[in-house]
């Protein structure tokens, strides 16, 4: 079994905590409670020929990725991040955030995530999804849709990619 | 001819007609209020609503309408009355402290009892050689064995990411993996708090605990301890951690999860403090 260190970044209430507690509790609370400093939880992934254990820290949201304290973030394998689908704000700036997670943490997997998929109109995924084309997955913590896909993808990205 | 009597009743009827319509209406009323008043389970029909409605609200209110008042007025109480509120605090204080004692002195007397009867173990066979030429009783040697410090858990942390290594724990206990990266993420925030590069976190005090970090260059040992740690104890800990340093790298084992850990069971278990 190998373990690896999942930090999830983004805006502030893009849904960080509820979708690790979707996918580690298999829970989702409407309540909104904000994240101070760090919570860390895991969950035990099974791939076809190995089990990978996905230690998630999971941050407190911040507009500017670069607030987050470096110390939290060093030896991440990969970073998750969270956008809002409803607030074009939480990722007009994904590009440069990238650039600086690579630049500062190595060339580890960035998966890019849109949030809240459970808010957009019936029948708009697809069309979103071409308009977002930067966005790896759309995901909604609050139904679970696509959550457990977003996790076991980061882990074949850790496993078979070898990073 | 009408007379002047009739006239006045007659003028009487046409004046107090209404006044009476509404005297009857009101007396009608009256009397069905009356009746109401008088059967309990009708006037409980038509209050409890109400009332409850209305206790409901003062619940929901107590918080932000009473409670800045009440501690007030509580504050106000105590400061007046120190005396009153110590003497009546002072007998359950006690008597909460006296049970705790109480019941760790016999916690201590089953151990030590345990420890005498114990008469054939190498343990006490030592213990009854020291106190021998020690002149002191076996019974003040186990307990100050008792308040000995003791290593209960080991962990190996890989350095920035808080994965654990490898562990050795002389009993169960909740998820380790959680356990090194919290233990990292708090690390992480002092030092990076204190913003005193070079600087590591080495020790952090938790109730009966304490865990002592020891960083290397990829990793850091923390070893939780339970029992009177002393600065004396604290060298030998870490000229013991170095010596596991250097195992873990001769052995080439720090990435091998089974090896590094039977390495830690071997070494940690053998390992006492000497006083």
């Amino acid at each position: 079994m190998v373990a690896k260190k999942i930090v999830i970044v983004g805006s502030f209430g893009v849904g960080k905590t509820s979708l690790i507690r979707r996918f580690v509790e298999e829970e989702f609370s409407e309540e909104y409670k904000v994240t101070i400093g760090v919570h860390i939880l895991k969950k035990t992934v099974e791939l076809k020929d190995e089990t990978v254990n996905l230690i998630i820290w999971d941050t407190e949201g911040t507009d500017e990725v670069e607030n987050i304290r470096k110390a939290y973030l060093l030896g991440t394998h990969g970073f998750v991040y969270v956008c809002d689908l409803t607030r074009p704000k939480t990722y007009e700036h994904i590009e440069e955030h990238k650039i600086y997670l690579r630049k500062n943490f190595g060339n580890i997997p960035i998966i890019c995530v849109g949030n809240k998929s459970d808010l957009l109109p019936k029948g708009s995924i697809a069309e979103k999804k071409e308009e977002l084309f930067f966005l790896d997955i759309l995901v909604s913590a609050k139904e679970g849709n696509n959550v457990a896909r977003l996790f076991e993808k980061m882990a074949k990205i850790l496993i078979y990619k070898g990073t | 001819m009408v007379s002047q009597e009739e006239k006045l009743a007659l003028l009487k009827t046409l004046l107090l007609t209404d006044d009476r319509k509404l005297a009857e209406e009101l007396s009608e009323k009256l009397e069905v209020l009356e009746a109401t008043l008088r059967e309990r389970q009708k006037l409980s029909e038509k209050i409890s609503p109400i009332v409850q409605e209305e206790l409901e609200e003062f619940a929901q209110n107590i918080p932000e309408q009473l409670g800045p008042v009440i501690t007030k007025t509580l504050k106000i109480q105590i400061e007046e009355s120190k005396d009153e509120v110590v003497e009546a605090l002072y007998p359950i204080l006690g008597k909460m402290i006296k049970k705790y004692i109480s019941n760790e002195i016999k916690m201590l007397s089953e151990n030590i009892e345990k420890s005498t009867k114990d008469v054939f173990s190498l343990k006490s066979l030592k213990r009854k050689i020291k106190s021998i030429f020690s002149g002191v009783s076996e019974r003040e040697i186990i307990l100050s064995e008792s308040a000995q410090a003791q290593i209960e858990q080991v962990y190996v942390i890989e350095k920035g990411s808080g994965i654990l290594l490898g562990s050795y724990s002389i009993k169960e206990t909740v998820d380790q993996d959680m356990i090194s990266g919290m233990l990292t993420a708090i690390k992480a925030f002092v030092e990076d708090a204190f913003r005193e590069t070079g600087h590591d976190l080495q020790s952090i005090e938790y109730d009966l605990y304490e865990i002592h970090i020891h960083s290397f260059h990829k990793y850091y040992i923390a070893a939780a301890i339970s029992g009177t740690f002393t600065e004396t104890l604290e060298n030998q800990l870490e000229n013991f951690n170095l010596e596991m340093s250097k195992l873990i790298n001769d052995q080439k084992i720090l990435h091998d999860k089974t090896s590094l850990e039977q390495m830690l069971n071997n070494n940690f278990q053998n390992f006492s403090f000497s006083h």
